[in-house]
């Protein structure tokens, strides 16, 4: 017994375990793509059959004519919060790096700790006094509000996965501007932010992703208004109708797309990001 | 153009030759083993070998010049985090009824009131609850998910990069989902208990303090699995294999290479990835709105959902900031651990 397992564990065995544990994990996904292509929009049909006799696009219908214009409001919060947070953490991140190198490692030290620790603040410490802020300056219910607050999950761990990633850059192609007479501006510009593209791509995939899942600032600084992203939309859309949740549900997916478009084709990103974010500090 | 260039000399030969064979050769050094060394630019404690006025000048031209790109991002911090925070606690000692509104100043009276209030009482205890249930089988699941995908079999890769998927929804997402499935009547959950019989009526999920807090909880768990797994996944790998092999052929059993290489190995990583469970978790917000709303008659509030309750339903702004603030102090209080835990690693880094 012992050796038929060792000798069947690798070919057959391993592959079917990790199947079922990865379709243990995914069965709430798996019933939410069944639920929202499900015919009937009643919802004790939900749980008759694991597979539908068809699908039907009705609830997607639904969920874009109730959400597109959510849908756009969150893109435009997202885009917004990626320019805005990697606009500034990029120089920042070239900025620290290179600092690190000319006897300032106390002063790189101090920035990676404060921007360790922005990550730790909680956001409902911060959206109180965000909201009376905004009230003051009629920044409320607005997109630019948004931005601005959605920006605070983003634009630190921006600068930590840029300077990690601009750490991997070897110093000589700067020495090399250095050495014919480029400005650090200039250094900047041409040399290390074309080489830092698959850094910058990891951080803007993150600060989007955060920027479209951010619920706390959606739903507090929007309190009373017309603006309402994506999060915002689908909490209203479930309280306020509670027949057809096959029509939630579509709205769901419609707010998972991008975490599947990123999954297909930035993985590396998000892996390479977590890792920087995460441990590297 | 001056050639001596402070550049080279701030920057040893012998270290940048080290530095360029790394970059050349691809060689990645686990983060947790980096040397300050390593990375070969630490002047400090070197006499410049040709200093003079002239390089003094160049080498603080180039720092204020790379602080200047720095700039926009300390305004940032400075406006959308340190002010908030500053404004945040004037606000937990004023006496504030609606949200927008100033009032008097009363010290730390709300920070009184909200320490003897039941229900605050009650919210810190669902935060701990909430707080260690999840940590703990966030971390074990992930872990056993980690070691299972560490042995390399066919479809492992794909399947591990399929098993992060929950974490990349928007939470909000996957309240609703586990909303839409814990329903009361109807709901898939208690169907398929039904179906099974395994309970003979429907359970109404969220009319108990207990039950919807382990709703709570267990979607929680769903969503942080994944990020435990990877990161775990990914100290795994880090673990020379020659040192588990070593062991077996030293008559080692499983268990005792968890025990004895494994486990301690992982220690950096696994203490990482707590705390940064701790601080996800602790600021759970959006997953306790869409599932129980802080219900039943506030069974299931978590500090951050109170603090939201208290300053825009309640017109308690004060109070509201307080628990606020309670809750800023408890992460800064991790935050100071989660520094220390890596401060090997900004050192290296910086």
């Amino acid at each position: 017994m012992v050796r038929f397992w060792q000798r069947h564990a690798r070919r057959f065995v391993l592959p079917i375990g990790g199947l079922v544990i990865t379709g243990l994990m995914l069965l709430p996904i798996y019933f939410t793509i069944e639920s929202s292509l499900a015919p009937s929009s009643s919802f004790q049909a939900l749980s008759q059959s694991l597979v539908p006799s068809h699908f039907v696009l009705s609830n997607y219908r639904m969920a874009f004519d109730q959400e597109s214009g959510s849908i756009i409001t969150s893109l435009l919060i997202a885009l917004g919060a990626v320019v805005l947070s990697v606009g500034i953490a990029l120089p920042a991140a070239y900025g620290l790096t290179k600092l690190g190198y000319l006897k300032s490692r106390a002063v790189v030290s101090v920035a990676i700790i404060v921007l360790l620790v922005t990550q730790m603040v909680p956001g409902i410490s911060l959206t109180l006094a965000f909201y009376k802020l905004f009230f003051h300056l009629h920044l409320l219910n607005s997109i630019p509000g948004l931005i601005l607050a959605d920006s605070t999950n983003g634009m630190p761990f921006a600068t930590l996965v840029l300077r990690a990633y601009m750490g991997s850059i070897p110093d000589q192609l700067t020495d090399a501007a250095y050495v014919d007479g480029a400005s650090e501006w200039r250094t900047f510009r041409s040399v290390i932010a074309p080489l830092a593209v698959p850094g910058i791509v990891t951080a803007g995939l993150f600060v989007f992703l955060f920027a479209w899942g951010d619920f706390l600032y959606a739903y507090t600084l929007t309190a009373g208004g017309n603006v309402t992203p994506l999060t915002k939309g689908i909490l209203s859309f479930f309280t306020n109708n509670t027949v057809n949740w096959g029509g939630v549900l579509a709205t769901v997916v419609l707010a998972a797309i991008p975490s599947g478009l990123i999954l297909s084709f930035g993985q590396r990103y998000v892996m390479g990001g977590l890792r920087a974010g995460a441990l590297k500090g | 153009m001056n050639r001596k260039l402070p550049r080279e000399e701030l920057t040893p030969p012998e270290r940048r030759a080290t530095w360029s064979v790394r970059a050349k050769v691809g060689v990645n050094e686990a983060p947790t083993l980096a040397r300050p060394a390593d990375y070969g630019h630490d002047t400090s404690g070197r006499p410049a070998r040709r200093a003079g006025l002239w390089h003094w000048v160049r080498l603080h031209q180039r720092q204020a010049a790379l602080l200047a790109f720095v700039v926009p991002a300390l305004t940032y911090v400075i406006l959308f985090f340190a002010y908030p925070l500053i404004y945040g606690f004037t606000m937990s000692v004023e006496r504030i009824g609606f949200i927008a509104q100033s009032g008097p100043f009363i010290g730390f009276h709300n920070y009184s009131v909200e320490i003897n209030d039941p229900v605050t009482r009650e919210a810190l205890l669902n935060t701990a609850i909430f707080l260690v249930a999840s940590l703990f089988f966030q971390f074990t699941i992930g872990l056993g998910i980690a070691s299972y995908f560490s042995r390399r079999f066919f479809l492992s890769g794909f399947l591990r990069s399929l098993i992060i998927i929950p974490w990349l929804f928007p939470p909000i997402a996957s309240g609703t989902i586990f909303a839409i499935m814990f329903a009361g009547q109807g709901g898939i959950i208690d169907e398929t208990l039904q179906s099974l019989h395994l309970i003979s009526s429907p359970i109404f999920w969220f009319d108990s303090s207990f039950k919807a807090m382990f709703v709570i909880t267990f979607v929680n768990i769903w969503i942080g699995i994944p990020f435990n797994a990877v990161l775990l996944y990914s100290g795994l790998q880090d673990i020379p294999n020659e040192l588990r092999e070593a062991s077996s052929l030293d008559g080692a059993g499983a268990w005792q290479r968890f025990r004895y290489i494994t486990a301690p190995l992982l220690r950096p990583v696994s203490l990482i990835v707590i705390m940064l469970g701790i601080i996800y978790t602790v600021k759970t917000f959006d997953l306790v709105i869409v599932l129980t709303n802080g219900g039943p008659d506030n069974g299931s509030q978590l500090m951050s959902t109170w603090a939201y309750t208290l300053a825009f339903q309640n017109f308690q702004t004060g109070q509201g900031a307080a628990v606020a603030n309670m809750l800023f102090v408890f992460c800064m209080i991790v935050a100071f651990f989660y520094i220390r835990a890596t401060r090997r690693d900004v050192a290296a880094a910086a």
